[in-house]
Order: structure tokens, then C-alpha cells, then sequence
């Protein structure tokens, strides 16, 4: 009997005016999302084959002078996500590298820079047509399967037999869903093949996994939207009422609890913003240096007397080694007060972005929408999880340089208390031809799923608990 | 002769809808075998609400419906399995043949694994064109609709049928056609309960009418009493009468 009211409505859909427009739109756009991003992220994938090779040869050519001097910034490169094919995420967002010096890292361009011009309107990617058109589609799919057979009168014909209204609406929902995931499988497929067409590495590590899983993302999330659109259809008396509700349901959804989410979040917690917080930290270490150099000036003084060291320096004069031991200690010093301020800096700012963001994700979290997207986000390596891993990474990095470079040279700026500026230089043996990488450890596609149990809750209620009213109102739904 | 035993049967049947009209009043009522039960009545006046309420589509207030002695409200489904419907304007999927009509509704009354011819059988039975056989029924005209809807009737073989004024808006030759084969399917046993307008097609076919107002079923005639006695004038006499204290 389930079987024939699933096919039933399957049929229903597939001979209905909706079905082959419905089907052309998928087959057209979703290829073309896939191509669009596809030929982007090859762009992108030549341009850091030469920025890695460019860096290569600056590392290479690079001098213990140039350290010394202060002018050396070496740059650490971000391998563009191969899976921004599917969704772009933070992709054009994120710096296409950090500079490493030693006063620390900074970012460097995004790649948004080379967006078009109607980048401006929204970045139209797979996940984009996902959450945009297949959703409202599977909402207007789903608008009339209770009560647009209401209306036609079907629906008495159906239950004036032996027939259990359960059994109905799980028929109804699994044939219509099926009348819509089949276009959407054809498009997919055809996308999937002109990415393998266009050389994109499809075998390569958990690449195949982590595409099932987009698959399966996407086919629960119109599963989702068909399921939501049935629990209005079945809550309304009239077609044209639940097509009404349904795009107010949509609305709200898709546009504003998501960014409303953000805006609520900004309000109730506000932030500095970055710039504000790297400006502080700057002022903060150029006090702290020229207090640094104006003690260790007055040092010099004490220990060497107003004439001051002797060229060339005897290191192991008694006047040399109190010195020595002085400007380590002065320096040490500077070091951790200026460690400890710019981690209670960073702490704060750190704390007040968390509370703001896990405000405004929590919020977002009440629509399927932004849940899908922060997940499939995440297993496509353009996500939340990927930023977090990449400054990790820069972090990682500038500490290992720190360690292995910036520490072995010694660059000791004087103020003395007549106004006169010194500078004093020592360098440590440097082996610069194997000095560190910089590298991303990528998120598993384990560590997708781990980090967002919260979205997958949401999802899952969405699923779980429309149908359920659906099932409810069904249930007791007048038929006449 | 009819079966004595009541396929179709109403004991002390009410409805008060939550608005509060009272819309069937303690209906007392069997339909037997190869019998054909008109009801007749102005709109509001129950018939619908009755049929209904064979259905299951609506619970009663007090009383109950039997099909084939099955109490409908205590076992839906098992009750439904005796019973076909046919509504006013028949209700079917316009992007589906008329075959893939039948097939669907053969399936859900049970009667699964037909076969093309079978299928093609019955609609010749209630002479619909074989052209229109496998054509979609949303260009259908309405008798060619009602036709479907008796072929659908007929292939689920149940021993009641219930028909909603099933000839309003038919054209007389349709409706005649239709009335023909109701005849076929009352010799056949079927118990008939048929709600109607149509005063003199109802006296041309029905075992037994009975006129409804205001809820209650306020007269019965059989068809040997309807011999002697004009069912117009006794129609418009009750539709004249004072209302019914409720």
C-alpha cells in the first residue's frame, strides 16, 4: 500500500508543469555552480604554485643581514580548499597568507580582491542554489500534498478506503521528496563528471568521502525543507494558504534569523574590532620597547660611564660581562611584560569575539539553514573549523621561526639619557636553507562532524520535529 | 428480493459540529443488499454530513454507523474495506490516465495486480469512450469524470457503495447512463445509499426514499408505496412545512 501511494506521488509530481522546470533549473545551474567554482579554484591553485615557488626563492636568497636589519618578513601560504567547488565559505575571506616577522604575524591579501564585480550581490556556489532554490522549491513542493488534495477532492477518494492516514503521509512525504531528489541526483552526477572532466583531483585522500557526505548534507536538508513544507500543507485548509505560509516560512528561515542572528549578537555583546586590538597592541609595544631602550641606555651609562663601551668591545672585560648580564636581564624583562600585556590583550579580545560568536551561531542554529551551512562548510574545508586551523597553524609557525630565526639575532636598540640612539647587533649561526615550513594540519572530515554536534541537532530536530506536527495535524486533519 | 441482512446501517446518528449546528439528528437507517436508498433533501439538510459519517471523515456526536456490521468509528479500516464512494464531482488525479486512475484506486481497495484488459473491461462496462482510456483525465467532462468514478466503484467490488449526489450537473443522457449502471450494480447485490436532488430519477431507481430537513430523516416511502403517492408534491410539502424544533 506504501508502496503505491509512494509511487503514486512520485508520478503525481514527475507528470505535474513543476517537475521539468524544476529538473532544468538543477540541471543547469547546479553543473554550472560546480564549473564556475571548479575553474575559480584552479585559478587560485596556479596562483599559490607560484607564490610557493616566489617565497621559495626569497627563503633561499635570504641573508642573516636582512634579519638583522629588521626587514625580513617571510611569508607563509595557504593552500586554496579543494572543496570550495561545492561552497566557498571563507574562502575568498581568509588571507591568502600571514608574514612572519619579529615583531609577529600578520595577514596578507584575501584572494576576494579578484571576485567579480557581482560578487557583490551574494556568491553564487552549490551550497548558495542548495540553501536558496532547494529549499523553497521543496517548500513549494511540498505546499499542496495535504491540502492541495484536500482541495482537488483526491484526498476523501483516498481515505474513503481502508486505508491509515500514517501510512499516507509517510507515503506522501518519501514519493514527492523522491520526485524531488531525482533531478537534483541527475544534476549532481553531471556536476561531479565535469569536475572529474576538468581535471579536478576527485581519488585524492578523503576527497570522496567528504562529497558523499555533501551528497548526503544536501539530500537531508531538502528531506528538511519537503518535511516542513508537508507540516504547513497539513496545517492549512487551502493551497494558496499554505504556499503563503510557506514563503513567510522560508523568509524567516533562509534570510532573517540568520542575519538577524549576527545583528542580535553584535548588539548584546559588541566587540573592537581587529584593527582597534592590532593598534593597541603596537602603541602598547612601542612604549614598552622605548622605555626598554631608554633603561638600557641608562644602563649602558652606569656600566660603561657617559664615554660608553669601548670599540672593538672586549667580551671579557668585567665592565662587558655586567653589561651582558644587564641587557639580558633588561631584555627579559621587556620580553614577558610584553608577553603578558599582549596576552591580556589578546585574551580579552579573544573571550568578548567567543561570547559574540557563540551567541550568534546558537541564534543562527534555530534555522536548518545556517546548520547546513556551517556544516557542509566544515566538510568542505572553507568553514569555521578551517580559520580556526589556519591560525593555529600561522601561530604555530611564527613560534618555530621565533625558536629557529627571529630569536638567534640580537638587535639591541639604546637610548641613552644624553638623547643619543645606539644600536647593537648579534646574530647566532643560522642554517637558513632548512629553516621551518609553514603547513595547515587539515580537519579530518571526522573532526567535521565532531565540532558540529550543534548543527547536526538542529538539523536534526528539523527533521524530526515537523514531521512529527505534520504527522499530528494529519492525523486529525478534516478531509471534507 | 433485498438481503435482510443491513449492509448499511445508522443507529440513533448525530452530529453537533463545534459551531454548534446540529447538523444530523438521532438518524435511524438500513440500506441491505441489492436495495437503493435515496436521500433526498434541500443543502444543510444532512445528507452530506451522513455520508460523511459513514466515512469516518467526520466522528458522531452520539450513535453509530455499521458497514457490513462493523462499527465505522470503533474500526475504520476494516469497515472502509466494504464500502465504495462516489462524490459529487469526482475526485481524481487530472496528470494521470484514467487507466492509471483505476489502477491507483484498484490498489488502495485492495485489488492489486490487475490487469490492462481488466482495467479496460470495466470502463467499457460504464461506456466510456476506449479512446479516453488512456488519456489524462484533467481534459475529462464531467460525465466522463462520474463515469470513472462508478469505474472505480465497480473494480473495488465492495458491497456498499455510497454515492453524494452523484448526477448534479449531468447532462440527462449522462445521468441516465449513470442511473443504468447503478441498476446493474443493485442487481448485483450492492447496497446503495445515494444522496440527491433529483426527485424523479430518485423515484425511478430507489428500493426506498427518505427526505431529510433539518438534520432528521422526517419521512420514508418504499417504492411500492411511491406508486400511489406523488414524490414532488410530497417533497415540496415537507420542504414547505414549519421548521423543526431542535
Amino acid at each position: 500500500m506504501l508502496k503505491t501511494i509512494i509511487k503514486k506521488e512520485l508520478l503525481d509530481n514527475v507528470f505535474s508543469y513543476r517537475f521539468p522546470l524544476f529538473s532544468l533549473i538543477c540541471v543547469l545551474l547546479i553543473p554550472l555552480g560546480m564549473y564556475v567554482n571548479q575553474v575559480s579554484y584552479a585559478k587560485r591553485l596556479r596562483d599559490y604554485s607560484e607564490q610557493m615557488r616566489l617565497a621559495g626563492e626569497a627563503v633561499s636568497a635570504l641573508k642573516i643581514q636582512d634579519v638583522m636589519a629588521g626587514t625580513v618578513a617571510i611569508k607563509g601560504f595557504r593552500p586554496p580548499a579543494r572543496l570550495s567547488v561545492f561552497t566557498q565559505g571563507f574562502e575568498s575571506t581568509l588571507p591568502r597568507f600571514y608574514e612572519f616577522t619579529q615583531d609577529g604575524f600578520r595577514p596578507g591579501e584575501s584572494s576576494g580582491g579578484d571576485e567579480s564585480i557581482f560578487s557583490v550581490q551574494g556568491k553564487v556556489d552549490f551550497v548558495f542554489l542548495v540553501q536558496m532554490l532547494l529549499s523553497l522549491i521543496g517548500l513549494l513542493f511540498a505546499s499542496d500534498v495535504i491540502a492541495g488534495e484536500k482541495e482537488s477532492g483526491t484526498l476523501r477518494a483516498m481515505l474513503s478506503n481502508s486505508l491509515p492516514r500514517d501510512k499516507i503521509l509517510i507515503g506522501k512525504i518519501a514519493g514527492g521528496y523522491l520526485a524531488l531528489w531525482l533531478p537534483f541526483i541527475i544534476a549532481f552526477l553531471i556536476g561531479i563528471i565535469i569536475l572529474i572532466v576538468g581535471s579536478f583531483p576527485f581519488f585524492g585522500g578523503d576527497t570522496p568521502a567528504r562529497i558523499l557526505s555533501v551528497f548526503l548534507s544536501v539530500s537531508l536538508f531538502m528531506l528538511i525543507y519537503f518535511t516542513i513544507g508537508t507540516m504547513v500543507s497539513s496545517s492549512s485548509a487551502k493551497a494558496r494558504t499554505s504556499v503563503v505560509a510557506i514563503l513567510l516560512v522560508w523568509a524567516s528561515l533562509q534570510l532573517i534569523i540568520p542575519k538577524l542572528s549576527d545583528m542580535v549578537a553584535r548588539i548584546v555583546y559588541p566587540v573592537r574590532t581587529n584593527t582597534e586590538v592590532s593598534l593597541e597592541k603596537s602603541l602598547l609595544a612601542r612604549s614598552i620597547d622605548t622605555e626598554t631602550a631608554k633603561e638600557l641606555g641608562r644602563q649602558l651609562d652606569l656600566v660603561f660611564g657617559a664615554a660608553g663601551p669601548k670599540a672593538p668591545e672586549d667580551e671579557n672585560s668585567p665592565e662587558q660581562k655586567k653589561w651582558n648580564s644587564v641587557k639580558t636581564r633588561i631584555q627579559q624583562s621587556a620580553r614577558e611584560r610584553k608577553a603578558r600585556q599582549f596576552g591580556a590583550i589578546e585574551e580579552t579580545y579573544q573571550q568578548q569575539k567567543r561570547r559574540q560568536q557563540n551567541l550568534a551561531v546558537n541564534l543562527s542554529l534555530i534555522s536548518p539553514s545556517a546548520a547546513f551551512a556551517r556544516f557542509i562548510a566544515d566538510i568542505c574545508g572553507t568553514g569555521e573549523l578551517e580559520r580556526t586551523k589556519y591560525i593555529e597553524a600561522v601561530r604555530a609557525h611564527q613560534n618555530a621561526l621565533d625558536n629557529e630565526l627571529f630569536s638567534k639575532v640580537d638587535r639591541t636598540v639604546m637610548i641613552r639619557p644624553n638623547g643619543e640612539t645606539m644600536l647593537a647587533f648579534h646574530a647566532f649561526p643560522v642554517d637558513l636553507k632548512n629553516l621551518p615550513k609553514f603547513s595547515i594540519a587539515s580537519a579530518s572530515l571526522q573532526d567535521a562532524f565532531k565540532e558540529n554536534w550543534r548543527s547536526l541537532i538542529s538539523l536534526a530536530f528539523w527533521l524530526i520535529a515537523p514531521f512529527a506536527v505534520a504527522y499530528v495535524r494529519f492525523i486529525k486533519y478534516d478531509v471534507r | 428480493m433485498p438481503d435482510q441482512k443491513p449492509i448499511l446501517k445508522a443507529e440513533d446518528l448525530s452530529k453537533r459540529y463545534e459551531d454548534g449546528v446540529l447538523a444530523l439528528d438521532h438518524l435511524n437507517l438500513e440500506v441491505r443488499g441489492g436495495e437503493v436508498y435515496c436521500l433526498l433533501g434541500a443543502n444543510g439538510a444532512g445528507k452530506t454530513t451522513t455520508i460523511n459519517l459513514f466515512l469516518n471523515f467526520i466522528p458522531p456526536t452520539t450513535g453509530t454507523c455499521y458497514i457490513n456490521g462493523i462499527d465505522v468509528t470503533r474500526d475504520p479500516l476494516e469497515a472502509k474495506k466494504y464500502v465504495s464512494f462516489v462524490s459529487e464531482n469526482v475526485m481524481l488525479y487530472g496528470n494521470f490516465t484514467a487507466r492509471q486512475n483505476l489502477d491507483f484506486f484498484a490498489k488502495l481497495g485492495g485489488k492489486a495486480n490487475l490487469s490492462k484488459e481488466a482495467y479496460y473491461q470495466v470502463m467499457r462496462r460504464v461506456s466510456l469512450q476506449e479512446k479516453a482510456f488512456e488519456q489524462r483525465v484533467k481534459n475529462f467532462s464531467k460525465g466522463m469524470r462520474q463515469k470513472l468514478g462508478i469505474s472505480i466503484a465497480i473494480i473495488k467490488d465492495a458491497p456498499a457503495i455510497l454515492l453524494d449526489e452523484p448526477t448534479s450537473g449531468l447532462d440527462p443522457k449522462a445521468a441516465e447512463e449513470f442511473l443504468e449502471i447503478l441498476a446493474e450494480l443493485k442487481k448485483e447485490g450492492k447496497a446503495i445509499l445515494m444522496s440527491t436532488h433529483d426527485i424523479f430519477r430518485a423515484k425511478d431507481i430507489a428500493d426506498r426514499v427518505g427526505i431529510m430537513k433539518e438534520g432528521r430523516l422526517v419521512m420514508e416511502r418504499t417504492r411500492e408505496e411511491l406508486q400511489y403517492e406523488d414524490l414532488v408534491k410530497i417533497y415540496i410539502d415537507y420542504m414547505k412545512s414549519e421548521p423543526l424544533t431542535v
